[in-house]
């Protein structure tokens, strides 16, 4: 019944919902756990080990740093860190040495991320970013640590065999494609390569050549976009990322994201959009006859699309931004899938497009309500 | 029941209307000494017209207009002055008041009573509004004649009542309608009257069905609103109702449209039928802060702590006061503060209701945007504001910004939002000044 001398001042409004950062940052860990089940079922416990490894070493990273910069550590905690390091582990093939995540998650959290000021001041997404470095830094170990899918637990007698199919048997064998160790874009990539070999045969006037490489591309890729493969896909049976491989369970943890409202679609279904319609239009060796399924479902879309390309700190807020942002993403994947050197441009695609979010956001500014054009 | 309509974005803190909903308002004598602030409405402060020791009567002016956005103020008792002097006041600054101590409250009719007020002009029923010091009992307590007088070329066609109350706790304008409803329809059709419209609504949120089936009963032209905030401003409720926008920068009366308060339309009818002018208004007491909350019949001038007094005192918990609602309410240090016309709701919260967050930075996730209902950028506004980039701030539309707190009251961070955004609106139009 005693009242207060004085009453606690505050600015309005004096309620506030229960929607915290930290509350999202851990939405967001809870939407990446069923992706870790299948990275763990088809790569083994070392999966789970670069993960935790990785989410280990970017908490630390982000400790040390708060620390060295006399800023409250508790921020280390708010799980924005841990999504960071889970992310960077999920873009790892799983074959690749302990110490790798280590440096990846530090250089993502010390450059990408406390450089700039810590959360909500950087630029790129600074798993991706730990990525590129890694791949620029150790390209081998980055490209040549893909493992087939079960290969742990079948070790040397793996029923689906190793990564090392050879191209050439992939026809033959269309039930194995998804299997093999390497990626099934690294497969794809290949069947352009041999379209191009097949044009130079042809030129040289190699008739025969030519329509041989011409036809086991054309086989290749029967094979690769068939419901097999899709099925494959879909279950992540197939060489990858680790955390990227398993379609379906990427989207439980989108689904999840949604009904907490922690994902809004529209960057999502903009970038998945313009990746289908793309790989639709010019995926194929002609025009209108690639696979839009193939290409949504293989690589490392689904996984950006769901938890980087929302990433919230390094895409646009505008509604309008937010299309555009993934539009841009999209495209830039499918090109460098399509025409460039690698064979995934998901994370390349994304680090550019984050470099473009303040000018997104200030020339999408929504009309402010009530607001008239007065240029005509 | 009508369609449910509403506007586009918003948000949905929690109601907390039922701790005081079902309570009926209880009329509070005046107390012993009564402090009327001269300044209860928006604009100029009125010109007090009394001095100390002076003997005056219910109703009888003690502070005259000042200017044309500035209204009469009124004794709510009969008694003798004390003093004039500068009080704590409920927007949390001081101002001037008078000082009264009481003798009786009876009396007040100081206007002749109308029983028709349609034989009377809509230029005398204006001024009869003007005189009895009516203003928007809502909260921003704008001068009601003035609302009624648009400039010649402005054509007003419709007239919404609000009866929305969507700040969270608030009951009081709800209370009114169940208790009173025939004032208010008078009252309705009276400001209908002086604006010469025959388009007339009332727009009541589905949270308070009673009202909404009461004043169909009573053959009121009702527009069900959807419970979202911030229904009841004034811009969302008309886009709401009858969908148009506000044009930025403008007022209702660009697009045709007056709002008025339930609570306005109540007054006005006391002053137009009864001759009395604004002496008193309706205040919910309420928050887990204090023991039992409830409406209350209070005169102007007295004291926040009355009222608590009244609702059975504070609660142990109790650790923030404010004077309206939880959205847009100014918070207190003291309750020694009096009621004006314009106070809605006096709300004590405890620890665990009152806002308890550490401000973060800005995560970017775009909720402010998607919930802003002026279409605003709250965050990058913010930014700029932090960074005293006033013209960026400027550029991102500050000045539209109409501080509903709903974007603050999203933010997971925490971030003050609407503080950051009102202060670059005061650094705008102050560097505008010193260009002019």
């Amino acid at each position: 019944m005693a009242k207060p001398a004085r009453f606690e001042l505050g600015m309005s409004p004096h309620v506030v919902s229960n929607q915290t950062t930290r509350k999202i940052m851990f939405d967001v860990v809870i939407a990446l756990l069923p992706a870790l089940a299948a990275a763990t079922w088809f790569f083994g416990p070392k999966a789970l080990f670069i993960v935790l490894i990785s989410a280990a070493t970017a908490v630390l990273a982000e400790y040390l740093c708060l620390k060295f910069m006399k800023r409250p550590v508790s921020f280390a905690l708010d799980g924005s860190a841990i999504v960071t390091g889970m992310l960077l582990a999920y873009n790892l093939p799983s074959g690749v040495p302990l110490w790798l995540p280590v440096v990846g998650a530090a250089f993502a959290i010390v450059v990408g991320k406390q450089a700039f000021g810590g959360l909500g001041h950087n630029i790129v997404n600074p798993a991706l970013l730990g990525r590129a470095f890694l791949v620029a830094s150790f390209p081998v170990l980055m490209t040549a640590g893909w493992m087939a899918p079960e290969q742990w637990r079948y070790e040397h007698d793996n029923p689906f065999g190793t990564h090392a199919i050879a191209v050439e048997e992939m026809a033959a064998l269309p039930e194995a494609d998804a299997y093999s160790g390497a990626t099934p874009l690294n497969v794809l990539k290949q069947t352009f390569d041999l379209d191009a070999s097949a044009e130079s045969a042809r030129s040289q006037g190699d008739v025969a050549e030519a329509g041989i490489l011409g036809e086991r591309a054309s086989s290749i890729r029967a094979a690769l976009y068939s419901v097999s493969t899709y099925r494959n896909l879909l279950i992540g049976r197939r060489g990858g990322c680790l955390g990227e491989t398993s379609v379906i369970l990427l989207l439980v943890g989108g689904i999840y994201l949604v009904m907490r409202r922690v994902l809004e679609l529209r960057l999502p279904l903009s970038y998945l959009g313009t990746v289908a319609l793309f790989a639709w239009i010019f995926g194929g060796s002609g025009w209108f006859n690639g696979d839009p399924v193939f290409h949504v479902l293989s690589g490392g879309v689904v996984l950006g699309g769901i938890f980087m390309v929302s990433d919230m700190v390094t895409t646009p807020v505008t509604p309008r931004g937010r299309i555009i942002f993934g539009l841009g993403a999209g495209l830039i994947t499918m090109v460098i899938r399509r025409w460039g050197g690698y064979p995934e441009g998901c994370s390349y695609s994304i680090l550019l497009m984050n470099l473009t979010t303040p000018l997104i956001d200030r020339y999408t500014r929504p009309k402010v309500f009530g607001e008239v054009k007065n240029d005509g | 029941m009508a369609k449910v309509r509403t506007f586009r974005g918003g948000t949905h803190p929690p109601g907390h209307k039922n701790l005081s909903s079902g309570q009926p308002i209880r009329r509070i004598p005046a107390p012993e000494l009564v402090i009327v602030p001269l300044c209860q409405h928006l604009g100029a402060p009125s010109k007090p017209v009394v001095s100390r020791g002076d003997r005056i009567l219910r109703g009888q002016e003690i502070g005259a207009q000042a200017g044309f956005i500035s209204l009469p103020t009124h004794s709510p008792v009969n008694g003798t002055v004390k003093s004039i002097e500068n009080v704590p006041m409920p927007h949390r600054r001081t101002g001037p008041a008078v000082l009264i101590e009481t003798e009786s409250e009876d009396g007040g009719q100081v206007f002749e009573p109308w029983d028709d007020f349609r034989a009377h002009s809509r230029e005398e029923l204006i001024e009869r509004v003007k005189l009895a010091g009516v203003c928007g009992m809502g909260g921003a307590s704008f001068p009601t004649y003035v609302k009624l007088s648009p400039p010649p070329g402005k054509c007003i066609d419709t007239l919404i009542l609000n009866g929305v109350e969507c700040e969270p706790y608030l009951t009081a304008d709800h209370r009114l309608m169940l208790e009173n409803p025939d004032d208010v329809i008078l009252g309705m059709e009276m400001l209908a009257y002086a604006l010469g419209v025959s388009d007339y609504m009332i727009g009541i949120e589905v949270n308070k069905p009673d009202a909404i089936k009461l004043m169909e009963a009573k053959g009121c032209r009702v527009l069900p609103l959807m419970v979202s905030y911030p229904q009841g401003a004034e811009k969302q409720l008309i886009d709401a109702a009858v969908g148009r926008e506000v044009p930025a920068g403008g007022l209702p009366m660009d697009i045709g449209v007056v709002v008025q308060n339930v609570g306005t339309a109540a007054a006005v009818t006391k002053a137009v039928r009864d001759g009395e002018p604004s002496l008193r208004r309706i205040i919910t007491v309420t928050g887990g802060g204090v023991v039992s909350p409830g409406n209350y019949d209070a005169c102007t001038g007295t004291l926040f702590s009355r009222l608590i007094e009244e609702s059975g005192g504070y609660s142990d918990e109790v650790v923030r006061l404010i004077s309206g609602g939880p959205m847009m309410g100014i918070s207190l240090y003291t309750d020694e503060v009096p009621v004006t016309k314009g106070t809605s709701g006096v709300l004590a919260l405890t620890g665990a209701e009152a806002r308890d967050v550490e401000e973060g930075p800005c995560i970017r996730c775009g909720k402010c945007v998607d919930a802003c209902p002026l279409r605003l950028t709250p965050n990058l506004i913010a930014l700029a504001a932090e960074n005293q980039r006033w013209g960026m701030a400027e550029e991102y539309g500050a000045l539209n910004c109409m501080a509903c707190g709903t974007c603050s009251y999203v933010c997971p961070s925490g971030r003050y939002l609407v503080h950051y955004i009102k202060k670059a609106q005061d650094a705008i139009r102050a560097n505008r000044g010193k260009e002019a």
